[in-house]
């Protein structure tokens, strides 16, 4: 669904992505996880279109997207959902959520996608009449992942949805997250909460230096030391090695 | 007494004049982050452009006001694609606030007042308009012409309240205005609407340009003073906000004409100035100004 070939991009002179390559299959949760700095939000805006890549390719659905505006890629049906400090505070729950449907013209969609949301998230149905600077920070979490689906997207990418939130908040919203991918959303989900991502996700990128490090499995990125390692200071030596690894070990 | 109402009453409907300028500024600078020097001369034009219409074409007063509006509206969508756009861009985001904008500002009101000059030459220009008997409330007489102030004024302030807050294209406004990369991916197109944002403000001071025409002269000088009331306007209120630029306008209008009717004419330029001094030593923020100003 998702392509991303040798992208290479950054702000300004400042190059911070070296060629990163992903793919994220349709109906797939794939994870995208890296410490602060290693280009992980960077290689987000390049996808959603807010900066330009320099170079590598971009393809969404069949379809190169690299270059186009936000609002065009949005209407092709990739969504990026912000972080949940990013709501508009001074809007009501209900006129954030419809702000995410702006590129929809027929009301009764609007509706439908509304009471889809309000099933995901129940509470912001009581609360849709509050301005969002009211809520709780999980609330907003759920304020912009409706959002992001008021457009009935093809895939949506989520930016650190577990930030700076209680661990049973996040539990929740990552129970939400699953039930979306069940109900056919394809999702990248870019994280820094590398266990919580993993145990969601069917398949893990690690990014570091802008470059993709590792990848695999999920299921076997939770037990791979150079997953922990690459957090801790891996090199570029030992994503060679993870690369080209000399056996695989075969017990799991 | 009488007199005293008689000098609110007509500072309020000079104030409103101030309050729309005002608008125009606080739109642009929430929506673009702009802080635009030439609006004094989008008001001139609007003025000189309503007063060639109603003259030379013979339109009705309204339909002049109304042309006027489009007409100032398109040019200053023009101005900001054109002469704005690339200096933000320059700057790296979508929109910065920076020096070069200010003085890009200051150069652009230079370049339309001598526009204007050799449109319509140096001479003031009387803007006769025929509206009718004044209005009585008993000892009160108020001219039409400050009626069709306070009514259009209000009318714009209630339209400009309903889209805000009613309409999608409201929302996206107030989107824009609060985080363009997140309205952008909501799927906004960011740029269309800061070009909206930028007509419609120009619209406003072009219609409080041709309303005021009928009270003072039309000419190419006027936009100077009336930027600087209407600066004051804004910062009393609080700097980009909405309600906070009425509430300036109409302050700064009746200080104003107070002074000027009970200290001395001759000063009358002075009070507005003075209240705005007053406001920054006692709240600099402005009466409207939140500390975590919430534009959305």
């Amino acid at each position: 669904m998702l392509d991303i070939q040798d992208l290479i991009g950054g702000y300004g002179n400042v190059r911070i992505l070296n060629g990163a390559t992903l793919s994220v299959k349709r109906g797939q949760i794939a994870a995208l996880l890296g410490g602060n700095g290693t280009g992980k939000s960077t290689l987000l805006k390049a996808s959603s279109g807010l900066i330009k890549s320099w170079s590598g390719s971009i393809t969404f659905d069949g379809e190169r997207i690299d270059g186009l505006r936000p609002d065009i890629i949005v209407r092709k049906g990739l969504v990026q959902v912000t972080q949940g400090k990013d709501a508009f505070p001074g809007m009501t729950v209900e006129e954030n959520l419809r702000l995410g449907a702006f590129t929809i013209r027929n009301a009764p969609l609007i509706a439908d996608a509304l009471e889809r949301v309000y099933g995901y998230f129940p509470v912001l149905k009581d609360k849709r009449r509050q301005p969002a600077g009211t809520l709780s920070g999980g609330q907003l979490q759920m304020v912009c992942i409706g959002r992001g689906l008021m457009s009935s997207p093809k895939m949506i990418m989520l930016d650190e949805p577990s930030a700076a939130l209680a661990p049973q908040v996040v539990l929740d919203i990552f129970r939400t997250i699953y039930r979306i991918t069940r109900d056919g959303m394809t999702v990248l989900l870019v994280e820094q909460n590398v266990r919580m991502a993993l145990l969601l996700a069917e398949y893990g990128y690690v990014i570091k230096d802008g470059i993709i490090h590792i990848q695999g499995k999920a299921q076997d990125l939770i037990y791979d030391d150079n997953v922990r390692l690459s957090y801790l200071g891996g090199t570029m030596a030992n994503r060679e090695a993870t690369l080209n690894p000399p056996q695989a070990p075969s017990d799991r | 007494m009488d007199y005293f109402i008689s000098l609110v009453v007509i500072g309020f409907s000079i104030g409103m004049v101030y309050a729309l300028v005002a608008l125009g500024v606080s739109l642009i600078y929430s929506g673009l982050d702009i802080v635009h020097f030439a609006h004094g001369e989008i008001y001139m034009l609007g003025a000189f452009i309503g007063l060639t219409i109603f003259d030379r074409l013979g339109f009705s007063y309204l339909a002049s006001l109304l042309v006027a509006a489009l007409v100032v509206g398109c040019i200053g969508a023009l101005i900001e694609r054109l002469f704005y756009r690339p200096l933000t861009r320059r700057g790296g985001g979508i929109s910065v606030s920076g020096m070069g904008i200010i003085i890009a500002g200051f150069g652009m009101s230079i370049v339309l007042q001598n526009v204007a000059f050799l449109i319509w030459g140096p001479k003031a220009l009387p803007f006769r308009v025929s509206f009718g008997a004044p209005l009585e409330f008993g000892e009160l007489t108020l001219p039409m012409s400050y009626v069709w102030i306070v009514c259009t004024a209000l009318a714009l302030m209630l339209l400009i309240n309903f889209v805000l807050k009613r309409t999608m294209i409201g929302l996206a406004i107030r989107a824009v205005a609060h985080n363009k990369d997140i309205a952008y991916l909501s799927g906004i197109n960011v740029p269309l609407m800061m070009s909206l944002i930028f007509a419609a403000a120009c619209a406003l001071g072009a219609i409080a340009g041709v309303l005021i025409g009928p009270i003072n002269y039309v000419v190419v000088l006027m936009g100077s003073a009336i930027l600087m009331k209407a600066f004051a306007a804004a910062v009393v209120g609080g700097f980009g906000s909405l309600p906070g630029a009425i509430v300036g306008g109409v302050t700064v209008g009746i200080i104003e004409s107070l002074g000027a009717g009970y200290i001395s004419g001759t000063f009358k330029d002075v009070y507005a100035f003075v209240v705005l001094i007053i406001v920054l030593m006692v709240r600099p923020s402005g009466l409207f100004g939140v500390q975590a100003r919430m534009k959305a």
